[in-house]
């Protein structure tokens, strides 16, 4: 059974429109998802704002309740038994907020420590290795409240480690880093993964996704819309292209391309230097010996692949719908 | 258990260093009695020493530890709320009430100092001798008066950490309560259909034994009735805030109410 089972999950949220309390709106947050994590994935969360992200990972961290479905993290119902749950998961929100501002960073190690009943002989270390982790060793005795987005943020990720856990649940820990910031904690995401925790994480970064995520879930207006590895994902698409400019082109070329499988279209464009197929395909790299089979007798200029990547997936899968 | 008064100890060492580092707290702790005593002391100028210990010296006392008890706990919530502070404590292993009793602790041992600030205040400034017919009958009195106290503003922080108006409750409580119990005026005063509540709030009972101490009691048996008062709605702030502590856990998650809006 995995770390983090999700089945049928429900969340709605009431809401009042206007000034008038009656005018009850029920928003579907998260509508009957369903999806299981195992130890030492780093599984991803994608989808625009306002999909269901964020409530997901926060029944998921005890913060809220189900409106119906099951939810568990590691064998522990997340509703319920929270009591054993807490223990052993952490979550990180990539914001600035949940630090104690007016406290300095060790202070807030270190209350944080004593929330989560970490024993006061290992507390100091504990805390000295996060920080040196996160880099922020020289700062530790300094006001959080003078720390720059990116240092607040790290300090959040230590935060999230004080209790060693299992299972660590990021809510777009990248949002609002510069690109260096961004890349230290990928690698620390990495890191944290190799030492076999599980980690679900949120983004709406797209190469973020496709760098750390071992899979990707994406979701929309609280649905799950498709779940697989990024390769997996990317080999459905048909919107990989092989570009081919050519002197001369024979004539049953174009069909006899056609006829590969794989392969969904090919246009050609021809114009006072040649020619240019445009072959949209799937998969182009396993394809690529089969086109380059069938164009031996042309004369070929150059051959251009072009890869679906992940964004391809996800616009095709949220298509022109506007989020939330 | 020892992880628990740990957390509780932790808590309120936090809350006090939070606090101390923010100048509208400062105020309220220093400036607040002072600015107090000065304004009940020109009430009550030229009156005898026993009213002005009564109502300065009582009236400042009691509504300075009053406002950093229960409505810097109250405040508390609604910080915390926005600083994002009140999910991550939430979801640790701890259970919440430990953490805001270390708080409300935290609270009381500022207002306790804010109460030595005033009476050293009203001492100095306007040479009142702050003189006690019953010293060790005060005494009792206030202890059980600050242990109603801490019960209150637990009352009170499980009622912000689950409702989002927390700045309106906090603002149509503070008044309200100088007036209904009594701090500068007798409430006698009170239109009588207005009394019931009065008794509903502990630092009714705090101010009249008090006063009694200091002035001397004629009737012993209405000291115990008041000392009993207080005990009743003592025990009812502690069964209401364990009970409200109780549902906090699963309301707050049903209805999403720990963030900010
Ligand atoms: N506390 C809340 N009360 C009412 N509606 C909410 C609340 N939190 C989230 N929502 C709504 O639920 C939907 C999903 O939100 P969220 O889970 O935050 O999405 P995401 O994290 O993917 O952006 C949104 O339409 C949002 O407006
Ligand atoms: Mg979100």
């Amino acid at each position: 059974m995995g770390v983090i089972v999700v089945k049928n999950l429900r969340r709605e949220y009431e809401t009042s429109l206007g000034v008038v309390k009656r005018d009850k709106k029920i928003v579907h947050a998260v509508n009957d998802i369903s999806f299981e994590v195992e130890k030492g994935e780093i599984f991803g969360l994608l989808g625009p704002n306002g999909a269901g992200k964020t409530s997901t990972i926060k029944i998921l961290t005890t913060l809220l309740a189900p409106t119906s479905g099951e939810a568990t993290v590691l064998g522990h119902k997340c509703f319920g038994e929270e009591k054993e749950l807490r223990k052993k998961i952490n979550f990180i929100f990539g914001s600035e907020r949940s630090l104690y501002w007016r406290l300095s960073a060790y202070d807030n190690l270190s209350y944080f420590c004593d929330l989560y009943h970490v024993p006061e002989k290992m507390k100091k270390d504990r805390i000295e290795k996060l920080l040196e982790m996160v880099g922020l060793e020289d700062r530790a005795h300094y006001r959080v409240e003078t720390f720059s987005k990116g240092m607040k943020q790290r300090l959040q990720i230590a935060r999230g480690l004080v209790n060693d856990p299992e299972v660590l649940f990021l809510d777009e820990p990248t949002i609002g880093l510069d690109p260096m910031g961004a890349k230290t904690l990928r690698k620390i995401i990495k890191q944290l993964a190799e030492q076999g925790r599980t980690i679900l994480l949120t983004t709406h970064y797209m190469l973020e996704a496709d760098e750390l995520c071992d899979r990707i879930a994406i979701i929309n207006k609280g649905k799950l819309f498709a779940l697989n590895t990024s390769e997996k994902l990317k080999d459905n698409m048909d919107s990989s292209m092989i570009e081919v400019d050519l002197h001369t082109l024979r004539e049953d070329t174009v069909s006899r391309l056609k006829g590969i499988e794989n392969i969904t279209d090919v246009k050609v464009v021809t114009d006072d230097l040649g020619h240019r197929l445009k072959i949209e395909c799937r998969n182009p790299r396993q394809i690529m010996s089969l086109v380059n089979e069938q164009l031996y007798d042309n004369k070929v200029k150059s051959i251009n692949m072009r890869e679906a990547t992940l964004e391809d997936v996800y616009l095709k899968i949220i298509g022109g719908e506007q989020s939330a | 258990m020892l992880s628990d008064v740990k957390v509780v100890l932790a808590s309120c060492r936090l809350q006090m260093k939070q606090s101390f580092s923010r100048s509208m707290f400062k105020f309220c702790i220093l400036a607040y009695p002072i600015l107090a005593a000065i304004t009940f002391y020109l009430i009550y100028a030229g009156q005898n020493d026993q009213t002005l210990i009564s109502y300065v010296f009582l009236g400042t006392a009691i509504t300075s530890m009053w406002s950093s008890i229960s409505f810097s706990s109250a405040g508390d919530i609604d910080r915390e709320r926005f600083m994002g502070a009140l999910e991550v404590i939430f979801c640790s292993p701890t259970r919440f009430r430990m953490i805001m009793f270390g708080k409300v602790i935290g609270n009381t041992l500022l207002g306790i100092a804010s109460m030595f600030i005033s009476f050293l205040m009203v001492t100095l400034l306007f040479q009142v001798p702050f003189t006690l017919t019953h010293p060790l009958l005060f005494i009792v009195s206030m202890f059980v008066g600050i242990i109603s106290f801490i019960f209150i503003a637990m009352l009170l922080s499980g009622l912000l950490a689950i409702s989002r108006n927390t700045r309106v409750l906090m603002n149509c409580i503070d008044y309200p309560v100088f007036i209904l119990c009594g701090t500068v005026f007798p409430i006698e005063v009170l239109p009588e259909w207005v009394r019931p509540l009065s008794y509903l709030l502990s630092p009714t009972y705090v101010l009249e034994l008090a006063r009694m101490s200091i002035n001397g009691i004629t009737d012993i048996r209405l000291f115990y009735y008041h000392m009993l008062g207080l005990g009743i709605v003592t025990i009812l702030y502690l069964l209401a805030y364990l009970k409200f502590y109780e549902i906090i856990d699963v309301k707050a998650r049903k209805e999403a109410t720990l963030e900010v809006i």
